[in-house]
């Protein structure tokens, strides 16, 4: 598993909301608590798209 | 206000996806593309830091302008994750619709033919101005009004007539006119627009159809047929377009970031000559 780059996770914010994300090693996910989104992370490229993301309860 | 659906955002990645892995025998185009972005940049004397390219594909663009310019982190964003893995480098799958990058993160995004499928190019150049930093640049290329047009004349020939009704084949393009108006309402600086034609000539036109696909870019309008297209259409449009010049016309967009240290125009005015005096007609 790689890990992302940490230049690209500074710059990165969720495609919806704009608001800063969370980064979750453990599931290799980029949470958006605004967006109630979690982007997938796959070989270390960031999937930032809502097509392609988690939805998140509550 | 939601800009109308003209094009199917999920098939234009889908599209891209399937283009992927054969991308390197169509990107031509993309590279000619690219290469004339490369040689506009070496006109501006600044450097770029921090440079995204929007509309990666398989990396030619990034290739040309890695360890220039000044360039010291490089990202590439791509809609087709199956294109961005044959990229090395900082990568992001994101959607130009959608961009995922924090407000000022770039002094440059460059982007080679990939946004004449937004549904919304003023919202999508709005988005791009925000990640620039004031002062940064935005240089983009995107097909222009007169691309393709002998194939959509073809089409309609070709479905009038069989008595087929029409249904459209290649997608509305940008104006170089409107493409400054929207970098300046997108709130560009020093907004520039011009065209530059790139022809190709088929002597087998079922060529050209394969080349769009190669590249990813077949039809992806909203309102496209559903049905697949009929062989008598297509045969009948291939005829036409013999040994027939087709033209890409690239439009090419450059707008600043907007900053005070920038030129400005004067207030209206405060202008101390007459210009009747610089014309040197007395017109009393």
């Amino acid at each position: 598993m790689s890990d992302i780059d940490p230049r690209l996770l500074e710059i990165l914010v969720c495609p919806v909301t704009k608001k800063p994300l969370r980064y979750d090693r453990a599931t290799q996910e980029l949470i958006s608590e605004a967006g109630k989104l979690a982007f997938p992370i796959r070989d270390g490229i960031p999937i930032m798209l809502v097509d392609e993301a988690r939805k998140l309860d509550g | 206000m939601t800009a109308p659906e003209i094009f199917d955002r999920s098939l234009v990645r889908a599209r891209r996806e399937r283009a992927a892995a054969g991308f390197a025998d169509f990107s031509f185009l993309y590279d000619e593309v690219s290469a004339r972005l490369v040689e506009r940049l070496e006109l501006i004397q600044r450097s770029f830091p921090r440079s995204l390219v929007l509309g990666a594909r398989t990396g030619g663009m990034a290739a040309g302008l890695a360890g220039r310019f000044g360039i010291e982190t490089l990202v590439q964003a791509e809609s087709a994750s199956g294109m961005l893995r044959h990229c090395q480098g900082r990568r992001v799958v994101a959607d130009e619709e959608w961009l995922p990058f924090a407000d000022a993160a770039f002094d440059l995004v460059v982007s080679p033919i990939s946004l004449h499928t937004t549904n919304d190019l003023p919202g999508a150049l709005t988005q791009i101005r925000r990640v620039l930093k004031p002062d940064g640049l935005f240089l983009g290329a995107l097909f222009g009004v007169g691309t393709l047009a002998p194939l959509r004349d073809a089409f309609l020939a070709a479905e009038a007539s069989l008595g087929v009704g029409s249904s459209p084949h290649v997608a509305p393009f940008t104006e170089v006119r409107d493409a400054g108006a929207l970098l300046q309402r997108a709130g560009f600086a020093l907004p520039v627009a011009d065209a530059e034609p790139i022809t190709v000539t088929y002597q087998n036109p079922m060529r050209l159809l394969a080349d769009l696909r190669g590249m990813g870019e077949g039809n992806v309008l909203a309102n496209r047929g559903r049905q697949s297209l009929r062989r008598d259409v297509l045969m009948a449009t291939v005829r036409q377009l013999v040994d027939q010049t087709i033209p890409f016309e690239i439009v090419f967009m450059a707008g600043w970031a907007p900053d005070d240290g920038q030129q400005q125009p004067l207030a209206r005015g405060s202008g101390q000559v007459s210009l009747a005096a610089i014309l040197g007609k007395d017109r009393s």
